[in-house]
């Protein structure tokens, strides 16, 4: 009885839809993130008459054969590549990536990761740092004396000193853009890593061809539509349900079968 | 044996492989770009090789897909496409050239266009599509054009079957007559083709193939009662 199989995988692939949609709802407050979408395929065919076959001495063909499909299977869960709304915040270090674009961050063994989220501050001795402590790789540190600082839209770090009426710019916030974001490894805590898929990082200044800009005082909101999201699980839980009752009535086959005897 | 049993058992076998279609359209509701499959059914006739010249049975014959336009929904995606009307995108894959109508694309990491299994989209002229990083302000126009800037990057094929098509896995087909391109091929892009499954026509015909096993067991069940009648009575003689 393949159709019990059958119902059994795309019961499966319900099911693992709505754990990626549950997942967008949890995140619908996390700062940039993208929501993931599930996508599908079909399983291999079963041939058992392929069409082509050659049904007589005169050429004529099956036109189109019996081919027996066995269920489905998840293809890809991808990011949506889209931009999430800006907040404003007025934070100093609170910084929005309009556009392409991500922070490289160092992380404590050395290795690169990336991220969206631009909520930045200041560690002990004054360098730029994620909520976790991550060093930025640009390696900005604000000096102690400097009673303000501005981001400009094109990365540029200016600190402002006590009775100096210009500033002294300390360095520039790059932003590294991919070839193909969607091959980016999640990480958790809104980092990202770079793949063989995603290609290398390509680290620019902000605003210039291709890459996003930089805007101070604000962040990006999570792009998750919620709206959407619903009308997903609820699609979602209705196509658990055909395939639920699928499976009864192979079982209600099965015993049919089984009262024979 | 009964020849009514022979028969029974042909279309009972064909039921089965009838709930096999049904389950695997159901199974795939969500799968983008997927096209229904229905089972067709025909007589033939067998020789008994008895008095009775010959038994006529049911039984899976062949199979068709319903290719009609699935619901077309809106992702915003920049490389989703979705083909409104005849056609399907090629694919080149391990296997050799593939159709589908699954347009879920991406950049590899060397810019060209692939499906998330890594299959490279072909354009009209059948070579893969390269596109130049840090691109802005892409677009992929009704007939396949790819643009930036007003300037033509190039253009994703669409295709139709000359000769038969059989079915691949990944929502793919295999065209084994080969392909031609779709003059007035309309691509629509941040879309994605739904599947055309019908839940409700799907549930119809899991109950009436349910029905119809049920019905064909009872048949059996007749024929084995009247022949065990048939043997005590002779016994009995």
């Amino acid at each position: 009885m393949k159709s019990l199989q059958i119902a059994a995988t795309g019961m499966a692939a319900q099911q693992m839809r709505v754990d990626v949609i549950s997942n967008n709802i949890a995140n619908m407050s996390t700062a940039a993130y993208r929501p993931r979408v599930a996508e599908f395929s079909d399983l291999v065919y079963q041939q058992y008459l392929t069409p082509g076959t050659l049904t007589s001495q005169t050429g004529t063909v099956v036109p189109a054969g019996i081919q027996l499909g066995t269920g489905v299977k998840a293809s890809t869960v991808s990011i949506e590549i889209t931009q999430g709304s800006m907040r404003q915040t007025g934070g100093e270090l609170d910084i929005g990536i309009d556009g392409a674009g991500f922070l490289e961050i160092t992380l404590p063994d050395g290795e690169s990761a990336y991220t969206r989220d631009g909520k930045l501050n200041r560690s002990p001795d004054g360098e730029i740092v994620t909520m976790d402590g991550y060093s930025l790789a640009d390696g900005i540190t604000i000096p102690s004396d400097a009673n303000r600082i501005s981001i400009s839209r094109d990365g540029e770090v200016v600190a402002y000193y006590d009775n100096q009426p210009n500033g002294q710019s300390i360095g520039v916030i790059s932003l590294a853009t991919f070839v193909n974001e969607k091959g980016l490894e999640a990480l958790g805590d809104n980092l990202f890593r770079e793949t063989e898929a995603s290609g290398q990082a390509n680290s620019q200044v902000p605003g210039s061809q291709g890459v996003g800009t930089v805007r101070q005082g604000f962040l990006e909101d999570s792009s998750v539509d919620v709206v959407k999201e619903i009308s997903d699980l609820i699609e979602a839980q209705r196509g658990y349900e055909l395939n639920s009752k699928v499976i009864t009535a192979s079982d209600e086959m099965l015993a049919a079968t089984t009262r024979l005897r | 044996m009964s020849n009514s049993i022979y028969a029974t058992l042909s279309r009972q076998d064909g039921l089965l492989k009838e709930l096999q279609v049904v389950a695997n359209n159901i199974a795939n509701t969500n799968t983008s770009g997927y096209k229904t499959d229905r089972a067709l059914f025909a007589e033939y006739v067998m020789a008994t090789g008895n008095d009775t010249p010959s038994l006529s049975m049911g039984g899976l014959a062949g199979h068709s897909f319903d290719l009609t336009q699935g619901t077309v929904k809106f992702t915003g995606g920049k490389f989703d496409l979705a083909i409104q009307g005849d056609g399907f995108f090629a694919l080149e894959t391990d296997a050799g050239q593939r159709l589908t109508r699954a347009g879920a694309f991406q950049l590899s990491s060397d810019g060209q266009l692939i499906t998330a299994d890594g299959a490279r989209v072909l354009d009209s002229g059948n070579t893969p599509i390269q596109i130049p990083p840090d691109v802005e302000g892409l677009s992929i126009a009704g007939d396949g054009t790819i643009s930036a800037n007003g300037q033509i990057l190039g253009q994703v094929g669409v295709f139709t079957p000359t000769g038969q098509l059989q079915r691949d896995t990944d929502t793919r087909f295999v065209a084994q007559g080969g392909v031609e391109a779709v003059e007035t091929a309309s691509v629509l892009q941040g879309a994605l083709e739904a599947s055309n499954v019908s839940p409700v026509l799907e549930m119809a015909r899991m109950i009436e193939v349910q029905r119809a096993y049920e019905a064909g067991q009872t048949v059996l069940e007749r024929e084995d009662q009247r022949i065990t009648q048939f043997i005590s009575t002779v016994r009995d003689r």
